[in-house]
């Protein structure tokens, strides 16, 4: 697989992404059950097999439903023989397409396979996500994952960022731009609903639910070949808060706006952006780390607020906004992708298509 | 389609960890009734304290005691507490302040109600009746309206002080196992061995797992398999394992069932540990009410040829 092109920076684009529907329970299904049917579609949207892709890459937790090494029952669904290059990064799956786009620009594959999947169905996701935080003087308190997002919007209501009404229109404009999905599991009118954990009602949580997702990513004519308008990623780059929520400032994203710097985000105008913000009031937070105005389209899917598989729900980010770029939807979008609690580690990933 | 399997899963596990000099005077401290941070090269004061700076990535050291009087940075009211947490009761989840910290630590609030929860507002420290040296030695916080109180200059040196903490964890599954294993196990309870084939390189799969991990295909046809079938390859085992009410050494092995390409695994009873073998001809055993075979003993047929399963090695 090695490029026959000249050392040096090379053009990386997703050329395919495909993605379950997103339920509350597929509890019918295994792990590798719900992935297998994501992974035949993206690769026949390209007409490639197994053989042919360079680098596969996933990302997952086996904390989420319980099933020790379950990504590499996962792999089942790949075909690994005769064995493949393979890797798995144990988080969302924004960060393997990470990976796997540095594999592509050194120059070692042409093609790759991303692909993550999450199973909340199993467990309680909002305690599961507890055994990520601090384990010396967090986690032993058992703070869930819609408490920490509660302190993190009542702090942004404290500095007058924003209101209850407000975040309330969040997840009712993503919903409503949700019907437009046919993936999307929480759609339509919704009910603000009672509090969760306050000042957070149901309306600004994510649904709780189970899905998988996919992209090839290919390089240079390979990509050309593949798609007939690849989304070109323009730059791509992670950032990380410091851990203990106590020193930092929670209402704004400063490794977000960095991340979107480094990416190249600030240097022309983007025409859409798909945040990945679970809560509503992250969605406030992203977009004035971002200095999003109302010219730019803001989750045309739904975003995680209408369809949140955890460990999936970043790469969708980035499939989606590939996927506006394929259909002549978009011209250059920006992808964001977080992990942790408060919106603690983000990825910005920046995507165009070629000029019409 | 038999209906989808469940069952309950509980992971419990107690997580180790060692403690740095930084951490371990902290959770020392807490048990001593005693609050510390510790001070950055640029002079703020972080509590809780860490071992290296969150900004420079300096080691810190410099230990200085804060008040366990504070101020509340935000909450969030939480009206239905979850296993695990620091109330039973309605409470406020809290950043605070302590007074002489730049930083926030993480805490309960027992609060009436929500309407007595503000930013801004004064708390102090609660201790727990029993402390060990853990974040849960701060019972948590409650409201305080008095004076803030003046640390001490404790210099955190302690007797005993802690080299590492043990923190339980808990978590709870409702396991469900997919359609091509909940059909194995439907079959398992008819003791009968059911796998599936694979539509591609027509192998059987036992168990089978849902996909070929060759062709990366569904596998949908179901086939029965053995009940016989070949040992292909085996280990002695020598350690008692804990609650497990079988005497050392015992076999344990891979056994091919016949029509089926890939080898399941089992416990080999009914013949001396030493006289087990490649090519042993077996059947399960059954016990009354389970729901698998209990192993699987010689079926006194001739040994099979190598050639017969050299390929499910």
């Amino acid at each position: 697989m090695t490029s026959q092109e000249a050392p040096g920076p090379r053009d990386v684009a997703v050329v395919a992404f495909a993605q379950s529907d997103h339920r509350r329970s597929t509890e019918d299904s295994s792990e590798v059950e719900m992935l297998m049917p994501v992974l035949h579609e993206v690769l026949a949207r390209t007409g490639l097999r197994t053989a042919d892709i360079g680098f596969t890459c996933s990302g997952s937790s086996d904390y989420l439903a319980g099933r020790a090494f379950s990504f590499t029952l996962a792999l089942d669904g790949v075909g690994a023989w005769p064995p493949i290059s393979e890797s798995h990064v144990e988080t969302d799956g924004a960060w393997a397409l990470y990976e796997a786009w540095t594999k592509l620009l050194t120059g070692d594959a042409d093609t790759a396979l991303v692909y993550s999947y999450g199973k909340c169905s199993p467990g309680s996701v909002r305690d599961v996500l507890t055994r990520q935080l601090d384990p010396y003087y967090v986690a032993p308190l058992w703070p869930d994952a819609v408490a920490l997002a509660a302190l993190q919007a009542q702090a942004l209501v404290d500095a007058g960022h924003t209101d209850e009404p407000a975040l309330a229109a969040v997840g009712a404009r993503s919903r409503a731009d949700a019907t437009a999905n046919p993936h999307a599991q929480l759609k339509g009118e919704v009910p603000q609903g009672d509090y969760v954990v306050r000042p957070l009602r149901t309306g600004d949580c994510p649904p709780v639910g189970d899905g998988a997702a996919a992209v090839i990513l290919a390089a240079g004519d390979r990509a050309r070949e593949l798609c007939a308008r690849p989304a070109w990623i323009r730059g791509i780059d992670h950032r990380i808060e410091a851990h203990a929520l106590g020193v930092r400032d929670l209402t704004d994203s400063p490794s977000t706006r960095l991340a979107a710097t480094r990416a190249g985000a600030f240097e022309r105008p983007v025409d859409t952006a798909e945040l990945h913000a679970p809560f509503s009031s992250q969605e406030v937070i992203l977009r004035n780390a971002l200095g999003l105005d109302d010219s730019v389209c803001v989750n045309p899917s739904g975003g995680a607020l209408a369809a949140n598989p955890v460990m999936a729900a970043g790469l969708i980010r980035i499939g989606e906004a590939a996927a506006r770029i394929h259909r002549g939807a978009s011209d250059r979008a920006l992808a964001h992708a977080t992990s942790g609690p408060c919106l603690q580690q983000n990825l910005v990933a920046v995507l165009e298509g070629d000029p019409r | 389609m038999p209906e989808v399997l469940r069952a309950p899963l509980v992971l419990e596990f107690p997580f180790t960890r060692s403690l740095g000099p930084v951490q371990s005077a902290f959770l020392t401290g807490l048990r001593e009734r005693v609050v510390l941070g510790v001070r950055t090269t640029d002079g703020r004061t972080l509590v809780p304290p860490v071992e290296y700076d969150p900004v420079t990535a300096d080691e810190i050291r410099d230990l200085v005691e804060v008040a366990p009087t504070g101020t509340v940075t935000t909450w969030a009211w939480n009206h239905a507490p979850r296993r695990g947490q620091p109330l039973a009761t309605p409470f406020a989840w809290v950043l605070v302040r302590l007074d002489g910290a730049d930083t926030a630590l993480l805490h309960a609030l027992d609060a009436p109600g929500p309407d007595a929860v503000r930013t801004g507002m004064r708390v102090r420290v609660r201790w727990a009746a029993e402390r060990t040296g853990a974040i849960t030695d701060i019972a948590c916080f409650e409201p305080y309206d008095g004076e803030p109180e003046q640390p001490g200059c404790h210099s955190g040196e302690f007797e005993n002080p802690l080299t590492g903490i043990v923190a339980p964890a808990r978590l709870d599954y409702t396991y469900s196992p997919g359609r091509a294993q909940s059909a194995y196990i439907d079959a398992l309870s008819a003791r009968r061995t059911v796998g599936e084939r694979c539509p591609s390189c027509r192998k059987v799969y036992v168990p089978p797992r849902g996909a070929c991990p060759t062709c990366g295909v569904a596998t949908a046809e179901r086939v029965e398999v053995g009940p016989r079938g070949t040992v292909t390859t085996y280990c002695i085992v020598n350690i008692k394992a804990k609650n497990l009410d079988i005497e050392v050494p015992y076999v344990y092995a891979h056994i091919a069932l016949d029509g089926a390409d890939l080898a399941l695994h089992a416990r080999i009873g009914g013949i001396p540990y030493d006289r087990v073998r490649m090519g042993l001809r077996v059947e399960p055993v059954w016990t009354e009410g389970a729901r698998f075979p209990d192993h699987y003993r010689p079926t006194g047929e001739p040994d099979a040829d190598y050639e017969t399963y050299k390929e499910l090695l």
